[in-house]
């Protein structure tokens, strides 16, 4: 297939999914934001202007601290009994998402791939690669570990080997560019699922880590020594 | 659709919050949370795994929120709500999880499992399929609230017992236990029971506090339930009464979700920040200890010491460090359990399962993560700032021949207190005593309250 034609239908398809992403992302945040499970039951309170949590508890510690935690050391391999015990599983879901931000940013500059370094374009074959492998091993293990199994639904399967299909195609591709279409259409395909399959955990990310720093912030959970 | 899942589905609609819409679209199903549940620790089986248990729910929102799913239902797990899966979630929300956070505080997403849980408790009580003890207990606050003259009557009837007590513990002749007094600095909310009352009215007094005692009790089994409006109603009877006497300070009693009900979640159910602070009895006594209020001796206690986490407290309230603080000036001998803080197991018995027998065996079994912490630490006295928790520990104690003491933190702080041993130095301390003794006074404020039972189950 021609190479305009390819890289239209991708572009379509990141359109769509943009879009899909932004209305997720607005009826997202006019959910009230209060980090509190319960509710009024004569309605449902909204955010306050400009999306300020509207929790009405005297805070212990700082909300900023919180935030900052949550999104920077709370995610460190070390930080969590449950990072600990599965060192492995954890760096590998690590650096299969580095590796779908290394795609999307090698997709986005793939008209322009030949003004770059050729030591950049090895670099970001070698991290999407790196990236397929690491999803192809977490399809791998969902379907032989017991646990993982029991979790599992065809969307996590089709989820992840979209996106590892994605990478290793990025991998080629950035490696030989005659691999274009096939990147272009295998982008459009994972684009278009992603808003509407397990992928769209991505954006929900951000609010359930925002909520969680809120709350160890605001509960002055930030600074408390852990562990023996 | 029955009248049950119907009213439980809108109640999952009506509680669809940002944190609750997050945990139920954010979860990667990766099961590296199954470690961190203690019910999974006791029996580790796929049902056990935290990410499991919020599946459970996620199909029936995915079946309701999501296209794709209503398209193809087999293909991301969607499931309709039926009268058999919403009683199968209800068991599992109250008999399966005891909302302890430890699962949200290790996910890498931060997913709020527990929040799905009190979700699910909600939906199942607004569709009648709660266990009925909570529903009844809750029920009857609510009932006693509306009229309770009777029950304050006999609970002010206790009250010259307890003071005869407090008074020979403190050796203050002119000590005094008042009830709903206006004006007063702090109103203490005790539990079921004169031993959540007297070894505080021994600090109170000893600190020179200006304190007046609450006709209410601070549990509220609404919370338990998952029910706003429950625990709305029960909490209020304490707001209101601590607005009309003017205090400042509202104590809670040494209970984990009375604490974290109050201090973090009750200013959110009615929309306002309290004219007065609420903190727990934790707290205030460490501040006592830090302003020099308090004085204590670490030799009167000399048995090995460690100090239960509860969830409610730590995990959930940041109470953390306090109780550290003062088990540091009444003990020589004090360890940690391993892991502790925010990483400590939950004990097994909270989100109400110590007050539901039909699942005890469950709760035992899901409680031996803390019972071996225990045995490895080498105490003789487990410390735990929740009457739940030393429900369970006790249970525990027992099942699995512990042979522990479990304490309240304010019995050992008073044990460690230098109190009157001579007829002479009680005199020096009545003398002492009596300039900081405000006027007492037993009126009662005309709201609605539930008393102190004797035989009233604990939170």
């Amino acid at each position: 297939m021609p190479l305009v034609i390819t890289r239209t239908v991708a572009l379509l398809a990141l359109s769509f999914a943009m879009g899909a992403f932004a209305l997720r992302w607005r009826a997202a945040q006019r959910r009230p934001l209060a980090a509190e499970p319960f509710l009024p039951r004569n309605g449902i309170r909204r955010a306050a202007p400009g999306g300020a949590a509207a929790d009405r508890a005297p805070a212990k510690g700082s909300p900023q601290r919180g935030l900052l935690y949550a999104f920077t050391l709370g995610m460190a391999p070390w930080a969590k009994e449950s990072t600990r015990l599965h060192q492995l599983a954890y760096l590998r879901g690590i650096v299969f998402h580095g590796g779908i931000f290394t795609a999307l940013a090698a997709l986005l500059l793939s008209p322009i791939w030949s003004l770059l370094p050729k030591l950049l374009l090895y670099a970001l074959a070698g991290a999407a690669a790196i990236g397929a492998l690491c999803g192809v091993l977490g399809a791998l293990a969902r379907w032989f570990e017991p646990n993982l199994r029991a979790l599992s639904t065809p969307d996590d399967f089709a989820s992840v080997l979209l996106v590892a299909l994605f990478q290793g195609l990025t991998g080629i591709a950035l490696l030989n560019p005659a691999w274009l279409p096939a990147l272009y259409l295998s982008a459009a395909l994972m684009l278009v699922y992603a808003p509407l399959g397990k992928i769209r955990h991505c954006i929900y990310f951000f609010f359930s880590r925002r909520f969680f720093g809120l709350f160890l912030g605001r509960r002055g959970l930030v600074q408390t020594e852990a562990g023996p | 659709m029955s009248a049950a899942t119907e009213t439980a589905l809108q109640v999952l609609e009506r509680q669809l919050n940002g944190p609750l819409l997050a945990a139920l679209e954010v979860c990667a199903r990766c099961a590296i949370c199954a470690e961190t549940c203690h019910y999974y620790r006791a029996e580790p089986a796929a049902e056990h795994i935290p990410a499991a248990r919020g599946e459970a729910l996620r199909r029936v929102y995915r079946a309701e929120h999501d296209w794709l799913s209503r398209l193809f239902p087999a293909w991301t797990g969607a499931e309709r709500l039926t009268d058999d899966t919403l009683a199968s979630l209800a068991e599992m929300a109250f008999s399966r999880c005891t909302l302890c956070r430890r699962c949200t505080f290790n996910c890498p997403m931060g997913v709020d499992t527990p929040l799905l849980m009190r979700t699910v408790r909600a939906m199942a009580t607004a569709g009648g399929m709660a266990p009925e003890m909570l529903v009844m207990l809750a029920d009857a606050a609510i009932e006693k609230g509306k009229d309770p003259s009777f029950f304050r009557d006999m609970f002010v009837s206790q009250i010259p017992d307890l003071e005869k007590e407090l008074q020979a513990s403190t050796g203050d002749r002119t000590a005094r236990i008042t009830v709903g007094r206006e004006g007063a600095k702090v109103l203490y909310v005790a539990l079921a029971g004169v031993h959540t009352i007297v070894p505080p009215a021994i600090i109170f007094q000893a600190a020179g506090e200006d304190w007046t005692l609450s006709i209410y009790e601070a549990s509220n089994y609404g919370v338990f339930l998952g029910d706003v409006e429950r625990a709305k109603q029960i909490a209020a009877r304490i707001i209101n009464e601590a607005k009309a006497l003017r205090v400042q300070e509202l104590v809670l009693a040494e209970c984990g979700h009375a604490y974290a009900a109050l201090r973090w979640e009750a200013p959110n159910w009615f929309g306002e920040t309290f004219p007065f602070k609420v903190t727990s009895l934790v707290e205030k006594m460490d501040q006592y200890l830090a302003e020099g209020r308090l004085r204590l001796d670490p030799s009167a206690n000399p048995q090995t010491i460690t100090y239960h986490d509860s969830c409610n407290m730590a995990r959930s309230g940041g109470v953390i460090e306090e109780p550290r603080r003062l088990l540091r000036a009444i003990t020589r001998d004090f360890v940690e359990m391993t892991p502790n803080r925010l990483e400590a197991y939950c004990c097994g018995g909270g989100g109400g399962l110590v007050a539901l027998p039909e699942y005890e065996e469950t709760r035992l079994k899901a409680g031996s993560p803390k019972a071996d912490q225990i045995r490895r630490s080498g105490a003789e006295v487990v410390v735990a700032a929740c009457e739940n928790c030393r429900l369970q520990i006790g249970d525990l104690n027992h099942h699995y021949g512990l042979g522990v003491e479990v304490s309240a933190l304010a019995d050992l702080v008073v044990k460690a207190m230098r109190l009157p041993s001579t007829p002479a130095e009680a005199e020096k301390l009545f003398a002492s005593a009596k300039s900081m003794e405000p006027a007492p006074s037993r009126d009662l404020p005309a709201i609605g309250g539930e008393p102190r039972l004797p035989l009233h189950p604990p939170d």
